[in-house]
């Protein structure tokens, strides 16, 4: 078997080539497979420039030879092959390095600003050029999550979740660089590790890491802000079931919660009852879990090397899709791509940053090695930005191309 | 005292009437009751005399003329009486009796005679001169005696010389006397059924038994009756059995039991052939390699020859040889059937599930805390799981985010720290560390905000009893920057405090003060009263830890080689483990509470069950090196061992509440991951309250978390 007929196709009409079965090597790599591609184009199109491509053999990208690669997947060499090809997601440049004072234990980054939250008790508001703009002071403890709630026009809200056991709401102008503290939420009888915010952006989930007294189930807790004021706001709803600390939470759509914790479990909760509709059990504790509108699906970072992908809509529960397994130490944080159905990047303590698609699960797009220290939280943006954080009290930030083939976003 | 004197008294009157033994023994001197006067009988004689002259009848049958021949005849042994021949002199006769003459030489007598008068030696005695003389010159000298007894020289008659000489040639001394004349026996030498008596027959010979007419009517009665029946002719013919009746003749199993037939010859072969094919001839060099080996090396016994017809075949030379060997074998052959029990050995290893069968259990290093810069004595985990405390020779206590790493808190305390212990009741947020001779409780104010306060609030709401009672330690409340580090209650021991730790309930503390001169090694504290009581009034050795019972109100105390249980209610011994071990180094009770184990300095971990025995249910000895720590997990079925060679050991420890099933221990993981520091590695584990993750911390300076 040295030859193999095989038949490429692409979505992008704009790299699309005849649709006729070429005789390929069968030990050819992507390298030798990318030259085809692109002599093909060169004559059709004279002023076709060079351009890197991937394949996807029925869905999975080939890393390898084309002959192993098949003979891994357990593909018939006798027929003639659909080689899909896309452009080649290229690797993200690293474009800003923000200094912190402390081990940085946050991210959340729209398209105008970076807020990122530390271990010396504040909260800090960067620019995208990386700049600091704003220092939120007003934490006794650790500020252990931050998240946007909203912006109109100059006027953001923000939140700030705190080991003090509280959530504070800020309201920031940015044209005048005011902060101002509007409400104190308080409720929680352990530290607060995350807290998310619903679609509409009028109610913030804070979940905590529980410190349990005598009753052994724990309580998560979910905070819901509506427009009155007040300084102090206690919970509208409290979510009990999870028998330990609960790590991740996160809003599916407005009616829906799923939140991750050490018990093992992930569980959807209704919204509007407080009662949990599915529970999604694991084997480790959930470090942190992401939600792809997209493709649907969840994705969790637990304290082993796997990221695991999951559908939180399967009747079945505890099914695991997808495990991508490359990193060598607990994956602290998991963020799908805004953009892309299968993109995702994780952080782990290994130092490392990886960047997935969900089409190759052996072996990671990318492993971005720029932190020297255990990677504690990662993000993305519309904006073409990638960001990092961890305990080296750096925020790297890394430009990256989306490719225009990718229909979803 | 004159020889013979007491044998010898002169006067009749004087003899005894027994007979007496002479002096040399060899004469018994007889006095015959009637008759009194000495007989002599040689000893050598005593039978023939006494049969032959019964005392007192002797002296009568010897004439009293002659009694110096009687003696002279009776000791040459003739038994035989005779009669002397009438003496012409005078009856001179000694009655000293066979004795020594000697005993008279110095005496001018030579005896007494009958009348108990002196015998006085004669006046000259003759020389040998005169003897010679005597001899050459008396005619008679031939018959002529020499009596010693008189000293005098008796001249035998003819008749006297007569009978001498018929005694010389063995003749009767009594010419008159025919031994050969004919005797009529007057009883015949036959056996007569009915002897000839002259005895006149008893009356009760004609006179017919009554008693034996009453014994044979007696038996008429009876046979007629037809109790007594006649005897049975005896049967001559002799009685056989057959050995071999009841056995199958055929059968030669049925003899053997395990009857293992003889080895059976090989068959011949072509190699025996005497024309064998080419092949089966051996080479040149196969043949020199054959004659070098060794008879029992030897692959054939014999060398293949070829030879061209069955005619030139040599007579085999070695045939006497071989049937020897041949019949040897059957001889040697072991008869005898081993009974071998095939065991497979792998049966014998008891059945261990898989190590991936047990799991969770920690597997890889997943965090390492670093911060410390000295060795990490002791660690230990919230009751909530989220934090960690730890303690270090560099004289600081540090507080740890567990799933971050993160140092939240580093106190300084005046001395290296031995122990750390988190209060385990999740409502009290306390922590005990001691250094040097100080307890310390203290607020890490971590955690739930309203625990933190409330702890306070329960350290601050000491009220003093009134009366002050004298305690082994000093309890003080901290104030000022201490208090705002952390510092809360202060207690001050007599000497160095090595372990500190909890009552499950957590208000009782126990600190183990090692001593070996003293009584006072073990406190136990009670920190809402501020009480501290000594629970042991004895010193029973080194204490090397102690630990509380987690449900029971038993407490445990480990000294260098013994465990002992102690009821804290009842306030006595309950148990006493033997560990075998040298030296104890840690101990862990399994939450159940009927589960024990102890790590030893000589490499050793031993497990007890309470309930069955208190020697150890088994020694694990998976460590090259001195075991530093040991730990349960609270709810997994696990425990952990650390030691001086650097590496965790984590075993599955399945304990079940069937009583009858005994614990399941298997060795699942052997974690690595620390440096050997100053020979020391692992100093301590513990095991997270909740998740299958151990932590461990070692001589590097650092806390490592296995997952």
């Amino acid at each position: 078997m040295s030859q193999l007929q095989t038949r490429f196709f692409t979505d992008n009409k704009k790299y699309s080539v005849d649709d006729v079965p070429f005789s390929i090597p069968a030990a050819s790599e992507v390298q030798e497979l990318s030259n085809v591609i692109n002599k093909l184009l060169e004559a059709k199109n004279g002023s076709h420039s060079q351009i890197e491509f991937d394949f996807l053999v029925r869905g999975q990208f080939l890393r390898t030879s084309l002959s192993n690669h098949m003979e891994a997947e357990g593909i018939s060499t006798e027929d003639v092959v659909e080689i899909e090809y896309v452009e080649r997601f290229t690797a993200p440049q690293p474009e800003e390095c923000m200094m912190h004072d402390d081990w940085i234990s946050s991210v959340e980054a729209d398209s105008e600003w970076i807020l990122t939250g530390s271990y010396d008790k504040t909260a800090r508001i960067w620019s995208l050029e990386g700049k600091a703009v704003m220092t939120v002071a007003g934490h006794t403890d650790v500020v252990k999550d931050v998240a946007w709630v909203r912006r109109d026009g100059l006027t953001s809200l923000l939140l700030t979740a705190s080991l003090d056991q509280t959530i504070l709401l800020w309201e920031w102008n940015s044209e005048r660089n005011k902060l101002k503290a509007r409400h104190c939420c308080r409720g929680h009888a352990g530290s607060v590790d995350t807290i998310a915010t619903d679609p509409t952006r009028t109610k913030v989930t804070g979940e905590e890491e529980e410190v349990v007294v005598e009753e052994p189930p724990s309580r998560p807790r979910k905070k819901q802000k509506t427009e009155q004021l007040g300084l102090t706001r206690t919970p509208l709803m409290t979510l009990s079931g999870h028998n330990e600390a609960v790590s991740s939470v996160l809003w599916l759509d407005s009616e829906e919660i799923c939140s991750a914790s050490w018990d093992h479990t992930i569980r959807l909760w209704d919204a509007e009852t407080g009662s949990v509709k599915t529970t999604l059990t694991g084997s480790k504790v959930f470090n942190h879990i992401s939600y792809s509108p997209l493709c649907r699906r969840l994705a969790s970072g637990s304290t082993d090397r796997h990221v695991r992908l999951w559908d939180p809509r399967s009747k079945d529960g505890s099914l695991v899709l997808l495990s991508l397994t490359s990193h060598s130490g607990w994956v602290t944080a998991v963020k799908w791509a805004p953009s892309h159905e299968h993109q995702l990047v994780s952080g782990s303590l290994d130092n490392l940053v990886k960047l997935w698609d969900t089409r190759s699960c052996k072996t990671p797009l990318y492993d971005v090695s720029a932190h020297e220290d255990k990677v504690l939280c990662v993000d993305w943006t519309d904006s073409r930005l990638m960001l990092s954080g961890g305990a080296d009290n750096k925020l790297y930030t890394y430009r990256y191309t989306a490719c225009e083939t990718d229909a979803g976003a | 005292a004159r020889p013979g004197s007491v044998l010898h008294p002169p006067g009749p009157v004087l003899h005894p009437p027994g007979p007496v033994l002479h002096p040399p023994g060899q004469a018994l001197l007889c006095t015959p009751p009637t008759r009194p006067g000495p007989a002599l009988y040689s000893t050598h004689q005593a039978r023939p005399c006494s049969v032959l002259h019964p005392p007192g009848q002797a002296l009568l049958c010897t004439p009293p003329t002659r009694p110096d021949l009687v003696l002279h005849l009776y000791s040459t042994h003739q038994a035989r009486p005779c009669t002397p021949p009438a003496l012409p002199s005078q009856d001179i006769r000694n009655t000293v009796g066979n004795i020594p003459m000697e005993w008279y030489q110095d005496y001018p007598h030579i005896g007494y005679n009958l009348d108990g008068k002196k015998i006085f030696k004669p006046i000259r005695n003759k020389d040998e001169l005169d003897e010679f003389l005597d001899k050459m010159e008396n005619p008679d000298y031939w018959r002529t005696v020499h009596d010693k007894t008189t000293a005098s020289d008796i001249r035998l008659s003819d008749e006297q010389v007569d009978l001498v000489h018929r005694l010389q040639k063995g003749q009767f001394g009594d010419v008159n006397f025919n031994e050969y004349e004919p005797s009529v026996d007057f009883f015949t030498n036959e056996v007569m059924i009915h002897p000839v008596t002259n005895r006149p027959q008893d009356k009760r010979s004609f006179i017919p038994s009554l008693i034996e007419k009453e014994k044979v009517s007696k038996l008429v009665h009876a046979i007629k009756m037809g109790w007594i029946k006649p005897r049975k002719p005896k049967e001559t013919t002799p009685q056989y059995y057959d050995l071999w009746a009841k056995e199958d003749p055929n059968a030669i199993l049925g003899r053997h039991k395990m009857h293992v037939p003889a080895p059976k010859m090989r068959l011949p072969g072509h190699e025996e052939s005497y024309n064998p094919p080419p092949e089966y001839l051996l080479t040149e060099e196969e043949r020199m390699a054959w004659e070098q080996q060794d008879a029992e090396d030897r692959k054939l016994p014999f060398l293949p020859q070829k030879h061209s017809c069955l005619r030139a075949v040599p007579a085999f030379s070695r045939f006497i040889h071989e049937r020897f060997e041949r019949c040897l074998d059957l001889y040697l052959c072991p008869r005898q059937r081993k009974m071998r029990v095939n065991v497979n050995p792998e049966d014998l290893i008891p059945k261990l599930p898989k190590p991936k069968d047990l799991q969770p259990f920690p597997t890889t290093m997943s965090l390492v805390y670093i911060g410390h810069s000295s060795l990490v004595r002791s660690i230990s985990a919230s009751p909530t799981g989220q934090w960690l405390v730890s303690g270090s020779d560099d004289c600081t206590v540090r507080f740890w985010e567990v799933n971050t790493g993160r140092c939240m808190k580093t106190l300084e305390v005046g001395g290296a720290v031995k122990s750390v212990a988190w209060n385990p009741n999740p409502a009290v947020c306390l922590v005990a560390v001691c250094f040097e001779s100080t307890v310390l409780l203290l607020n890490p104010g971590l955690g739930d905000r309203l625990v933190v306060s409330s702890t306070d609030q329960l350290i601050t709401s000491y009220e003093p009893p009134e009366e002050d009672k004298e305690q082994a330690v000093t309890w003080a409340l901290s104030e000022g920057p201490e208090h705002d580090n952390g510092h809360r209650l202060t207690l001050t021991h007599p000497k160095a405090v090595k372990q500190v730790v909890w009552h499950g309930k957590g208000d009782y503390l126990a600190s183990v003060m090692p001593d070996n001169s003293s009584n006072l090694q073990v406190l136990i504290h009670q920190v809402s009263k501020r009480r501290t009581q000594n629970p042991f009034r004895k010193n029973k050795g080194l204490v090397q830890c102690v630990s509380f019972h987690p449900l029971r109100p038993y407490f445990f105390v480990a000294t260098q080689r013994y465990v002992r249980v102690y009821n804290l209610i009842k306030q006595e011994l309950t148990k006493k483990l033997m560990t075998n071990c040298k030296w104890i180094s840690s101990m862990a009770i399994h939450p159940g509470g009927d589960n024990l184990i102890c790590g030893s300095y000589d490499c050793r971990l031993a497990w007890f069950d309470l309930d069955l025995s208190t020697k150890p249910y088994k020694m694990l000895r998976h460590h090259k090196k001195a075991l530093r720590g040991v730990a349960y997990h609270k709810h997994y079925p696990l425990f952990a061992s650390g030691a001086d060679d650097g590496s965790v050991i984590i075993c599955h420890g399945m304990v079940y509440n069937d009583l009858l099933q005994n614990p399941l221990i298997v060795p699942v993981k052997v974690l690595k991951g620390h440096q050997i520091t100053h020979d020391l590695g692992v100093l301590d584990v513990t095991f997270h309250p909740t998740q299958p993750w151990v932590f461990s911390s070692g001589a590097d300076a650092t806390i490592r978390l296995f997952t």
